[in-house]
């Protein structure tokens, strides 16, 4: 079945600033989005937003998923809909087994240990960093990795990912890129990534590439546009919002 | 029915040692319970307690253990059982391991328990009134593999119960302190831990009475040079608890890993007091105290690290967290430094606050719902106490634990 994210007029603060203005965006299941900006363009606050961070004030717009309007639902609900955000840094839960996570957040307790094991595999983390409590002492892959696991054991429509690209080598990239590829088919999960950088379109085929600017998308095009970006930079885009 | 003093003065004439005996008793009257304006008993709610509600038993009543006592001892390599602070039964003794029942009125410190605790009104009352002191020895060098487990339950109106643990040169041992029962009473363990050179103790303090318990603790950890001490106490029960937990570094390279827990809920009191006492140099102290208050229950936690002069390089750390679980719900936290010597490394920190507002979004952005991301992060906060048991007691604890606070109201503010 085909899953649709639709974002229209989506106006944001944080800490009294408005950051999103007017951020409009629609994609379908199995598509790869890339959305890339300067710093400060919005981007990140697009992913709290979208999830509903506490620290984020929506002002105007809507985001629906198949229809559901997915701003006037909690954050858990969100979630329970089909949407899951990975973050550029998961938080630490101290004491919280990601086994207890993922059995709280609905995964069916069916060999859910074993398929924990098999996600692990697909992204080259070791088994033992999953009895660990969730994020805690885990490095920066490692954690990435550990987002990973989540994914393809919740199995979301969308998959929204917070450059979940930085700080991670090219080994950990290039495994975190070709999960993300593989969920597109395996269960058919849009992906919205949020990047800097182009090393993750590498192995991660994007569908289309939104460039952001202030706080809305300025240009859109197809994976050429990230040649453009590499190229050019920012600036062009920028002066043409302005 | 006899008053409490009244009944403490025939159970104490009718013991052998009834001298000394009434020689800590005198102390005891001499003082009286303490008062709020003792800065020590400042938080503990001494108005409502009257000892004459609690009379001295001659004789241990009958008993049988509890389904979570059961499941305790089931990979004990010892189990010691003491109801109503007497000692029952000592189960068959592992090799290198002795167990006994001794009458005593010493302080494995050396002094006279009389002496030793001589501003310690609850400590007396036990030197009165402790039917005997239960004394587990572990001779050199041997590693007693599974755990020895005392179980300490109460159904009289009062219990006095002391242990005293020596473990000798090399030797190392996991030792289980299990405290239930205790309904509408008045429950007074004094314990003692020697661990000698190069030794090793894992001790567990469970305490898991009745709601309605009067809890009163005490416990003191004497480490000899390069000896290791890791303690983790866990105190769930009890309408006042009060948990006194010290160490005395006498070696260099003395060590003393100490773990406080508690859950409050209801009108409880948890107070939990620890001193760490660095006489030598080279001693390391790391002090982890964490508790939970909900409801209208509140915690008290006052620790102190002493360091003497000339115990250079003594390294002493004390964390204390505490976390809200009601706007009713209060906790306090004062931690001291007391230190004589320059040449240390010494840290505090303490917090006091509601569950992290951002963990929780993390875990409901997963798609767990807010009353099991609560549940969870609560439980987290005590298992993260819990790593460093042996696993098949971690576990069973954290079960037990995990059941009391799904019993707890969590109100977010």
């Amino acid at each position: 079945m085909s899953s649709t994210l639709k974002i229209e007029g989506l106006r944001a603060e944080v800490a009294g600033k408005e950051v999103l203005r007017g951020f409009d965006l629609e994609m379908s299941s199995g598509e790869v989005h890339v959305i890339m900006g300067p710093n400060g363009s919005g981007k990140s606050t697009l992913a709290h937003v979208l999830t509903g961070h506490p620290g984020y004030k929506v002002l105007a717009g809507s985001v629906k998923l198949d229809g559901v309007e997915l701003l006037e639902l909690s954050p858990t609900e969100r979630a329970r809909h089909g949407l899951l955000l990975a973050l550029q840094q998961p938080m630490e839960v101290p004491g919280v087994r990601p086994y207890d996570l993922l059995h709280a957040a609905g995964a069916s307790e069916v060999n859910l240990h074993e398929r924990m094991i098999e996600e692990a595999n697909k992204v080259e983390l070791r088994p033992d960093v999953l009895e660990r409590f969730v994020n805690v002492d885990l490095s920066g892959g490692e954690r990435k990795r550990a987002e990973m696991v989540q994914l393809g054991i919740l199995q979301p429509k969308f998959a929204v990912l917070d450059e979940i690209d930085s700080g991670l080598d090219v080994d950990a990239l290039g495994a975190v890129a070709r999960r993300l590829q593989l969920a597109t088919k395996e269960w058919n999960c849009g992906v919205l990534a949020i990047t800097h950088f182009r090393r993750l379109l590498q192995e991660l085929t994007p569908t289309k590439i939104h460039v952001v600017s202030e706080g809305r998308v300025v240009a859109t095009g197809g994976p050429e546009l990230s040649e453009v970006l590499e190229r050019d930079g920012y600036e062009p885009f920028r002066a043409q919002s302005a | 029915m006899k008053t409490f003093a009244e009944s403490a003065t025939s159970f104490i004439a009718s013991q052998n040692d009834a001298a000394s005996r009434q020689g800590a008793f005198s102390a005891f009257e001499a003082t009286g319970l303490p008062s709020t304006t003792d800065e020590v008993w400042r938080y503990a709610p001494l108005k409502e307690l009257s000892l004459d509600k609690f009379s001295i038993t001659t004789s241990p009543s009958k008993h049988t253990d509890s389904a979570f006592a059961t499941d305790l001892t089931k990979s004990a390599g010892l189990v010691i059982r003491v109801v109503d602070g007497f000692c029952v039964n000592i189960g068959d003794l592992p090799d290198g391991v002795h167990a006994e029942s001794v009458e005593s009125s010493t302080s494995l410190s050396g002094q006279s328990l009389v002496n030793r605790y001589e501003s310690d009104t609850f400590a007396q009352l036990n030197a009165a009134l402790a039917p005997s002191t239960t004394v587990i020895r572990v001779d050199a060098g041997i590693h007693v593999e599974k755990p020895i487990i005392v179980l300490n339950s109460t159904n009289a109106q009062s219990s006095f119960s002391r242990t005293q643990i020596e473990l000798a040169k090399g030797s190392s041992a996991t030792i289980v302190e299990y405290f239930e029962g205790g309904e509408n009473a008045l429950v007074v363990p004094l314990s003692e831990y020697a661990i000698g050179e190069n030794a090793s103790l894992q001790l567990i303090t469970y305490q898991r009475l009745n709601a309605s318990a009067w809890h009163v603790a005490r416990t003191t950890g004497l480490i000899q040079r390069d000896g290791r001490l890791r303690q983790a106490v866990i105190g769930i029960g009890g309408y006042y608890n009060r948990s006194r937990n010290d160490a005395e570094f006498l070696g260099t390279g003395a060590e003393n890993e100490l773990r406080t827990t508690f859950l409050g809920s209801a009108k409880q009191v948890h107070d939990f007091r620890t001193r760490q006492f660095h006489k030598v140099g080279r001693s390391r102290s790391t002090l982890l105290s964490k508790g939970a208050v909900a409801d209208e229950s509140r915690s008290i936690y006052t620790g102190v690290i002493e360091i003497e002069k000339g115990a250079k390089r003594t390294d002493a750390r004390q964390t204390n967290h505490n976390l809200l679980l009601s706007p009713h719900a209060h906790a306090d936290s004062v931690p001291n430094l007391d230190i004589r010597e320059n040449d240390v490394m010494c840290a505090h920190a303490s917090s006091v606050g509601p569950l992290d507002e951002l963990q929780r979004w993390y875990l409901e952005s997963r798609g767990v719902s807010r009353p099991d991301a609560e549940r969870l992060m609560i439980q987290g906060f005590f298992n993260e106490m819990l790593t460093t048991l042996p696993k098949e007691l971690a576990q069973l604890v954290e079960q037990d634990v995990t059941s009391v606070l799904s019993q707890v109201n969590v109100v977010t503010p």
